[in-house]
């Protein structure tokens, strides 16, 4: 049985003539301990998904199964409490309560399960040596930088033990050192069996993924398995075709980087075709270059 | 559960201290007049009811207007003390002339100028009454003699402590001269300080007050008499009862039949003053309270701003897993921990209100636990329907519309 299972799923905004699809009819089915990295351009759906498989937002259509069971027509107390037991989320702007400390963000959830105040202070100081900022436990989200409020927020994610991780663009203001750091820590999440759903733009990051599904216009366009250290194919190949970002492009707000849809792409290509190297690719692409 | 949310909601408060402590002077405000207001009322009727208490036990006060009505004299007409007086002159003769009343003792009212060669004193109670006063009310002097019956028609006078220093200073007041309306009166002695009064709604404080023979009394105001009250005593051999109904006899015929004056003894004297002083202390405290509703609309407003302000925080608080009455509980605490603090600095300010009127007012408040209780329950109540809205507005908020904001 799926932990997650999307089946024709839609969720629409607005009404009347300003109605937009964000989610057109997806089907999606993730497996206990699996990584699955979401990509896709600037406004296909990718955070709407999140939201629905996190219980943040309710689908108009379909039907969602968490762990076997309807989720999305439960009432919100309900959902709450599966959220608070079964769901970490980690957002890109972290999210964090700016007048409390990372310890008591961290501590925020027990809070929610009734825990006694000491018990769940020894907890999320316990999670947070494990993400490794135990000893910025007291300092005020503000005097962090990125990558260790970042930390904090997947201390919070972390600290109910859920099964389900949501990351929506978890490194999207990072730098890339603090990425690292960041990505090496949901590595070693996934490694001890929790279920990562990840939202990004940077191919590379999919190295960390099992899968990854590609998205445009709400449709899930394109489904790719990888073995854990490769970057997908269909990323590398989008990456590799990226347009430079013309000024078009800011005020579209469309990011160019994934314009390239990589379902076309694939399909011409075996499936999991590995790249071994970043560097064989780049010298493949140079010569093609170069006969041309 | 509730020992949570309280102390989350203190340091909620705490990080935006200025603004909590702004929110919270409403409630302070509303609850330290209430209670203020509230033990006024209840010094005023203990003051009162010990007065009452220092009159003779058969002491029986006449007094104008028709006061009481109802079988057992228990429905108050509390408009008849705004009245003019309708006892006269007449009444008290009449009075006089009972054998079985040895004492009547004629209250008559009259405000004046008190001059000395050193001072002068406006709006001085100028009350002109008979040599039993003191023995009738529990007076006593500290300087000098009360006039006695042989005194009845001369200009002498007893004086109030305050008006002894005002208009004398240091210097021993007796035989020196006081003009009270144009007319010299020499002071005869000065009264012990007392916080005994007339009972009447004007200033009835005998510490500043002239007290002159009853019939000079007249005679300054032209003839006329403003009298509050007349006191009688049944004699030895007469019971209260015999007295009153003689006394009430006597003042239909003077009154032609016209019963517009009231004969009360001391019981009825006393529930007619507490219902005076309730209704009063009621009216007043309830003027009070609406500056209690102005603090919980308050709360209310600032809550809601807050709520406003901290939309994002809901919506993160409600991705972590709380629930809709987990957000309720804790907007609702915190509203309910704005009004108890703003209701306990309230008691505090009214205490120290209370203490200041004590040392620097012949006032006496007296703050008893009823009025804490008071206080508390409706700080807590303001606190409850205050923040209800502002607490279910945050409650209702879609968690991932509250984390877009």
């Amino acid at each position: 049985m799926a932990l997650i299972e999307l089946n024709e799923v839609s969720k629409l905004f607005g009404f009347g003539d300003a109605t937009t699809l964000a989610l057109d009819e997806a089907n999606l089915s993730v497996e206990k301990g699996e990584f699955v990295a979401i990509m896709g351009p600037s406004g296909c759906g990718k955070t709407t998904l999140m939201n629905i498989i996190g219980l943040l937002d309710s689908p108009t259509h379909g039907e969602y199964l968490l762990a076997g069971k309807p989720a999305a027509g439960l009432k919100s107390n309900q959902q709450a409490k599966l959220r608070r037991d079964q769901i970490g989320f980690v957002f890109q702007f972290y999210n964090l309560i700016p007048t409390m400390n990372v310890l008591e963000n961290t501590a925020l959830p027990l809070a929610y399960r009734g825990m006694t105040p000491v018990r769940r202070m020894k907890r999320a100081s316990d999670i947070l040596e494990r993400v490794g900022i135990r000893e910025r436990e007291y300092y005020m989200p503000k005097h962090l930088s990125g990558g260790q409020i970042q930390r904090a927020a997947i201390a919070r994610a972390l600290i109910n033990s859920p099964s389900i991780l949501i990351a929506d663009e978890p490194t999207g203001n990072l730098d890339s050192h603090d990425t690292k750091v960041v990505m090496e820590l949901l590595a070693d999440i996934h490694r001890q069996g929790n279920t990562i759903l990840m939202v990004t733009h940077n191919p590379e990051l999919t190295r960390y993924a099992s899968r990854v599904i590609y998205m445009k216009d709400g449709t899930i366009v394109e489904e790719e398995e990888t073995d854990i250290g490769d970057i997908a194919q269909g990323a590398l190949l989008t990456y590799l075709r990226r347009r430079k970002t013309t000024p078009i492009d800011v005020v579209a707000g469309v990011s160019a980087l994934m314009k390239d849809v990589p379902d076309k792409a694939l399909k011409s290509t075996p499936k999991k075709r590995k790249v071994k190297t970043r560097r064989k690719r780049l010298v493949r692409t140079r010569a093609r270059k170069v006969k041309r | 559960m509730w020992t949570g949310h309280i102390k989350a909601a203190i340091a909620s408060l705490r990080t935006s201290r200025w603004r909590s402590s702004l929110t919270m002077l409403g409630i302070v405000i509303g609850v330290s007049s209430v209670v203020t207001i509230v033990s006024l009322g209840e010094g005023l009727k203990q003051q009162v009811i010990g007065q009452i208490g220092r009159l003779g036990p058969d002491v029986i006060t006449i007094r104008p207007g028709k006061l009481v009505s109802g079988p057992d004299g228990s429905s108050f007409n509390l408009l008849a003390l705004l009245n003019t007086s309708t006892l006269s002159d007449d009444d008290v003769a009449a009075l006089s002339k009972l054998g079985s009343l040895p004492t009547v003792l004629p209250v008559n009212f009259v405000t004046s100028t008190a001059t000395s060669t050193e001072a002068e004193l406006n709006n001085i109670s100028v009350i002109g009454t008979g040599p039993q006063m003191p023995q009738m009310l529990g007076l006593s002097t500290n300087l000098g003699d009360f006039f006695d019956a042989k005194a009845a028609n001369e200009k002498v006078a007893v004086i109030g402590p305050d008006v002894a220093g005002k208009l004398y200073g240091v210097l021993n007041p007796i035989g020196h001269s006081v003009s009270v309306a144009g007319q010299d009166f020499i002071v005869r002695g000065v009264l012990n300080p007392s916080s005994t009064g007339l009972l009447v709604a004007a200033q009835t404080d005998f510490n500043s007050a002239v007290l002159i023979p009853y019939q000079p009394s007249k005679e300054i105001v032209g003839g006329k008499t403003n009298l509050l009250q007349i006191l009688i005593q049944a004699g030895p051999n007469a019971s209260p009862d015999q007295a009153i109904k003689e006394a009430h006899e006597v003042l239909l015929k003077t009154h032609q039949g016209a019963e517009d004056f009231t004969i009360l003894k001391q019981h009825q004297l006393l529930k007619l003053i507490n219902g005076v002083i309730n209704s009063a202390t009621a009216f007043i405290g309830s003027i009070a309270a609406i500056s209690l509703l102005v603090g919980g609309v308050g709360i209310m407003n600032i809550m809601l701003a807050s709520v406003s302000e901290r939309t994002r925080e809901i919506g993160i608080r409600k991705a972590v897993g709380a629930t809709n009455r987990q957000i309720l509980m804790q907007f609702f605490s915190e509203g309910l921990v704005l009004s108890l603090i703003g209701g306990a600095l309230g008691i505090g300010l009214a205490l120290v209100i209370n203490l200041l009127l004590r040392l620097y007012t012949s006032l006496e408040p007296v703050v008893n636990v009823p009025v804490i209780i008071l206080a508390a329950g409706i700080s807590v109540l303001v606190g409850i329907i205050f923040s209800t809205a502002p607490a279910l507005k945050a409650a209702r908020k879609h968690p991932i519309d509250a984390l877009r904001a």
